[in-house]
């Protein structure tokens, strides 16, 4: 039996090898099962921690926090843009109203409201937006409707008490705010012409069409720009686009062979002759006129804050769409530019905290919001200087007006409470 | 599926950062960048266009007027001044409403006497500048202040509608003393005329200007740019004109166009010899320079006469003839008063001297053409002294001839006839000369040596004969002294220029001595003025080439005194007289003697009396009233007077000539001692056609004194005339005038 013995001990010895292996990885295991158990059951206590309701957020945290930067050039825009109009304004208040502080106290007045809006907002869930969409919509398509009943040459704004509200102003944020949603409800369908082309043509047409009558011309550039922009992120296939753009062009060259052209901008107050207009036309592109005179005398370094000489009555409302005039001629092309770079940076912030968002919903909202500065801070300057008519587009921050301040600072208040989602630690 | 999803969510993250970058770019790069572009176009490329542009509508220049200078005469005596005056302005863009207009129109047409309607279209406009009317007066400016007032008190915001800005206007105090020279001004305050045209430039200042910023309302903005540049008064200036003397001349340069009934009025000019200032620069009759728009009666008749439509040309035509300054502006034959040039020329030359001889058979015969003598008998054989006093003609063709047309040429030129003499005098004319170089035919140059056929002006014959008299030197003339600013500095001064000594010192003082014993010898026909030696001559120029048919003349005397130390030359000239006399001896002279009487004593210039002068001058009786007769008798004796007492009295109650009036130097002082024989009258006799002798003897015998002038001091002289008619009754011892006159008149 020797032999089997010999190899009977060596199977014991493999086998008591084994089991010693076996028992070694075993207790490895178990010591292992049970860290990772210890760790699984940590991470479920997490998650459900994090799961259900939004953790209340802080004024300022890396967390749940504003972004920092973002409302910091709101804030510099504002400051800027207050004294700016002041400036702008005084003398025509002096001499029109006889309180030179007149503007500028109401403006203060409505920033105020306007930054307790903002903060407000800041803290509201935009998602709860969703909801008010056709509301919006409804009551947008209904003042711009009623709007056009109210008296005057023009009709584009009712009068409450000191404050003009203007239901185009409400209509590019109700623009904005019906793509957003509805790119994010259908944001798998966007490359079909249905849900993408049609609504934009429907919107875009109904709103337009109304405009027409007001009239706003600028009003509806800006609304066209923004149906575009709201698109093109929300992922319409961009053949579409061109397709437009080659409609729009082949437009406007039909309209100049056919002489369409010249007579729609006669009609729009001698649009980009203000230098050289027709006698009949001198006292309608007056205002334009003057705006170029101001932005000229302005030169590199400009006359120095406060100096300007053409807000003394020659530039009409110098407080209103034309207070970048007034700002170039004061601060000269260096201000202008730095004031420029700043908005730049307001809107790239925007735009790039936005897309941080956690949802489609508030991706596209922001990045709209933020668009619609840049876009009417391009569209104000081409206006003052004669690129395009003269028919009311505010600059952001700068002018003065109450309904359109409140209404920028409470988008400014959306695009804050993106931020704080947005700034919500990756898992 | 899932699966499919999650890639076609990742592939919608993937695209929407895909279109946000190039959302980015457009909005951020295309867009911003649009805009940059488009600013840095308009402020650094356009920007010093669209700022010239700009400033030029918020900039408003305002100009004020300067004042204009004063122009003074050599004492100071203001001869043009401008006072100040207002101007109403209109700004009829503040008026937007009608009953405004019609407020505004109808209150100023009221105010200013304008027409309505004109007005009221003129508060229309949209302007801010619209003058409505000029120069008005203080009390105008008063009442527009009032209606202001009230229009503010009315109406709101139109303040600013009605503008007063100051004005000024020119007055000129002497009226028409000396108007050809002072010359007036426009409606702008521009110098037309005379001085004020041609010291324009001194006179007007520089006007000062207001640069506002105007707000686009066009008031003024309540700070910054405020640029004034103060108006600066114009630079007064002093004439060598005197006003004592232009009165003195223009007096009787006046009463000899009566005389004389002169057509084409007439010039005196009277000059310093030693330095070239003009005293007096008369064109009579001259107009009143503050209306020198308003024509002599006589000139409107004609005017009136003539079809319509001719009336406007002949109007503007009758102005400028009535501005024109003859002394400068017209030419004329010089005539004979130019031989006093032929006979220097002559001498210089050594051609004649004092012992020459010439013979003069009435005519000369140059080149088969007869010229003759004015007198037609001839003068016989003469020394040059009887040629320059008989004025001979043929014996100056002959220095004429003995001279030659180049050193006549030469002369010509030298005396300064061949050029303007550039008095500072507006519109100088140049001379008119046979050939443009001085070449001429031998008759030219027979008839230029008593001074017909070429055309010289008023101011270069008396330039020339100061040259004659003054040792020489030919200068050059000018009525301004002085320039200065407003403070008194002196700005200019004119000095005396010599342009040339044309003739020796020698010859001139030989001149001096021949026409000093002129007018002695031809009496107050040649210029001769008791008590002063004066020196002259005499001419009466053919107004048509002496050739022709001769119809008009001009009678002129050209003189100066004192003759052994000349101090002011004087040239009187008629043009065209049309009353009993032309020649210059009978129109001329005589005004000559009458102004240098006048202007020599106030000159100071010491009158000297020969023995036989001493006589008639005439010396203040004394007083002598209240004296017993004795005394009276006693003291008037030692003034030199003969005495004739009347009456019964002790004592002299009246005297005739009465104390202190002008009285013979010999005659005689009638002393009335009680009231019946004061009342006693002697008539008048005709003193009229005899000689000084007789006169004396005449006066004598019925107790009345004479006071003689004109040509005393020669035998043949005759009285011409008595200040008191005949037949009148006069009280004994009365004073007349006795004039006398040569009864042998040069004709020339």
């Amino acid at each position: 039996m020797a032999p089997f013995v010999e190899v009977m001990r060596q199977a014991d010895y493999n086998k008591l090898y084994d089991e010693q292996l076996n028992r070694q990885q075993r207790a490895r295991q178990r010591r292992e099962d049970d860290r990772s158990a210890r760790r699984d059951r940590r991470n479920r206590q997490d998650a459900r921690q994090r799961r259900g309701k939004r953790r209340k957020p802080r004024l300022f945290d890396r967390g749940m926090g504003l972004d920092l930067p973002f409302l910091l050039l709101v804030l510099v825009l504002l400051i800027i843009g207050m004294i700016m109009m002041f400036s702008a304004s005084y003398p025509v208040a002096y001499y029109e109203i006889g309180d030179s502080y007149f503007y500028i106290k109401r403006q203060l007045i409505f920033a105020a409201i306007g930054i307790a809006a903002m903060i407000l907002l800041s803290f509201f869930n935009y998602n709860r937006l969703h909801n008010i969409v056709p509301f919006f919509c409804i009551f947008t398509f209904l003042s711009l409707v009623a709007v056009l009943f109210v008296s005057g040459r023009v009709h584009r704004w009712f009068s409450l008490g000191p404050v003009n509200i203007q239901p185009s102003e409400i209509a590019k944020f109700t623009i904005i705010l019906f793509f957003a949603h509805w790119g994010s409800l259908f944001s798998d369908k966007m490359q079909h012409a249905k849900y993408s082309v049609m609504p934009g043509i429907v919107v875009f047409g109904l709103t337009a069409g109304l405009l027409i009558l007001e009239p706003h011309y600028s009003g509806i550039v800006i609304i066209g720009v923004l149906t575009v922009v709201m698109l093109y992120i929300s992922g319409i296939q961009v053949k579409w686009l061109a397709v437009g753009a080659v409609l729009l062009v082949a437009a406007i060259l039909l309209a100049w062979v056919t002489g369409l052209l010249t007579y729609a901008m006669e009609r729009m107050d001698g649009w980009g002759q203000a230098l050289n207009p027709p006698d009949e036309l001198w006292n309608a592109t007056w205002q334009t006129r003057n705006s170029l005179y101001a932005i000229g005398s302005g030169g590199l370094f400009g006359l120095g804050l406060g100096q300007s000489r053409q807000k003394y009555l020659y530039l009409p409302e110098p407080q209103n769409d034309f207070v970048f005039a007034i700002v170039c001629e004061e601060l000269g092309f260096v201000g202008a530019v730095i004031i420029l770079i700043i908005f730049a940076l307001l809107v790239w912030r925007g735009i790039t905290l936005s897309l941080r968002a956690k949802d489609q919903f508030g991706k596209l909202l922001g990045i709209g919001l933020s668009s619609q500065i840049g876009i009417q801070v391009v569209l104000n300057i081409l206006v003052i200087t004669d690129w395009l008519p003269n028919t009311g587009i505010s600059l952001p921050f700068f002018s003065y007006g109450g309904s359109s301040l409140i209404m920028l600072l409470a988008q400014m208040g959306i695009i804050l409470s993106i931020s704080r989602t947005a700034n919500i630690e990756r898992q | 599926m899932a699966n499919r999803k999650q890639k076609s969510q990742k592939g919608q993250i993937q695209m929407l950062r895909q279109r946000t970058t190039a959302l980015i770019l457009a909005i951020l790069v295309v867009g911003f960048g649009a805009v940059a572009v488009r600013l840095a176009a308009l402020q650094l490329i356009d920007g010093p266009k669209l700022q010239e542009l700009a400033v030029e509508q918020q900039l408003v220049d305002t100009t004020i007027n300067a004042k204009r200078g004063t122009i003074y005469d050599a004492k100071g005596k203001v001869l043009a001044q401008s006072a100040s005056v207002w101007k109403v302005v209109l700004a009829p863009a503040y008026l937007k409403e009608k009953d405004e207009r019609s407020y505004v129109a109808k209150n100023l047409s009221k105010i200013l006497d304008l027409d309505y309607s004109d007005l009221y279209k003129k508060t229309k406009e949209n302007s801010y500048y619209v003058v409505i009317k000029r120069r008005i007066e203080s009390d105008t400016r008063e009442e527009i202040l009032k209606f202001m007032k009230r229009m503010n008190k009315k109406f709101d915001g139109i303040s600013n509608s009605v503008v007063l800005f100051d004005d000024y206007r020119r007055y000129y105090p002497y009226n028409d003393l000396a108007s050809s020279v002072i010359g007036f001004t426009g409606s702008e305050d521009q110098g037309l005329e005379g001085i004020e045209y041609q010291y324009d430039s001194y006179l007007k200042g520089t006007p000062g200007r207001i640069i506002t910023a105007r707000n686009a309302n066009q008031t003024d903005m309540p700070f910054q740019y405020e640029q004034n540049v103060d108006a600066e008064d114009g630079n007064n200036i002093t004439l060598t004109i005197d006003e004592t003397i232009q009165s003195i001349a223009e007096k009787y340069m006046k009463q000899g166009i009566i005389n004389n009934s002169v057509k084409n009025r007439g010039v005196c000019i009277i000059m310093d010899v030693n330095t070239g200032g003009i005293l007096a620069m008369v064109t009579a009759d001259g107009y009143d320079l503050n209306n020198p728009y308003d024509l002599s009666a006589e000139a409107l008749k004609e005017i009136r006469a003539l079809p319509e439509k001719k009336r406007a040309s002949a109007e503007s035509a009758a102005l400028s003839a009535m501005w024109r300054n003859k002394a400068v502006a017209d030419t004329y034959y010089p005539g004979s008063v130019f031989k006093m040039c032929t006979a220097s020329m002559g001498l210089n030359e050594g051609v004649i001297n004092d012992k020459s001889t010439f013979f003069c058979s009435g005519s000369t015969t140059v080149y088969d053409y007869t010229i003759h003598c004015h007198q037609l008998s001839g003068h016989g054989t003469q020394n040059l002294f009887q040629v320059i006093a008989n004025s001979c003609n043929p014996a100056f063709m002959e220095i004429g001839q003995k001279l030659g047309e180049e050193k006549f040429w030469k002369y010509y030129q030298g005396f300064g006839f061949s050029e303007p003499t550039g008095i500072d005098i507006p519109g100088e004319s140049d001379d008119i000369f046979f050939s443009e170089d001085g070449s001429m035919k031998p008759t030219d140059l027979a008839v230029a040596s008593f001074g017909q056929n070429f055309s010289i002006t008023p101011i270069q014959m008396i330039t020339a004969c100061a040259a004659v008299a003054n040792g020489g030197k030919v200068l050059q003339p000018y009525i301004v002294k002085s320039i200065t600013d407003v403070d008194g500095n002196v700005v200019k001064t004119t000095d005396t220029v010599v342009k040339r000594q044309v003739i020796s010192e020698e010859v001139s003082r030989q001149m001096c001595d021949y026409l000093e014993r002129n007018t002695t010898q031809g009496g107050r026909n040649n210029g001769y003025i008791a008590g002063y030696r004066v020196g002259g001559k005499t001419g009466t120029s053919e107004k048509l080439t002496y050739t022709e048919g001769v119809e008009d003349y001009i009678a002129s005397f050209c003189g100066f005194a004192p003759a052994d130390n000349p101090q002011v030359a004087c040239l009187v000239f008629f043009d065209t007289p049309q009353g009993a006399y032309y020649y210059g001896s009978q129109v001329s002279a005589p005004v000559f003697v009458d102004i240098m009487s006048e202007v020599l004593p106030y000159l100071e210039v010491q009158a000297e009396y020969s023995d036989s002068e001493k006589e008639y001058v005439d010396t203040a009786a004394g007083n002598y009233v209240g004296l017993t007769t004795e005394a009276a008798e006693k003291r008037a004796a030692s003034d030199g007077f003969t005495t004739t007492v009347k009456g019964s009295g002790d004592k002299v109650i009246s005297q005739i000539p009465a104390p202190s009036a002008k009285i013979p130097g010999d005659g005689n002082v009638v002393l009335y001692t009680d009231e019946e024989s004061a009342a006693e009258t002697v008539t008048v006799p005709n003193f009229i056609g005899y000689n000084v002798s007789t006169v004396n003897s005449v006066a004598t015998s019925y107790g009345l004194n004479v006071s003689l002038s004109g040509i005393t001091s020669s035998a043949s002289a005759l009285s011409t005339a008595q200040s008191i008619a005949e037949g009148t009754q006069v009280a004994e011892g009365t004073v007349i005038n006795i004039e006398f006159g040569e009864s042998t008149v040069v004709n020339d």
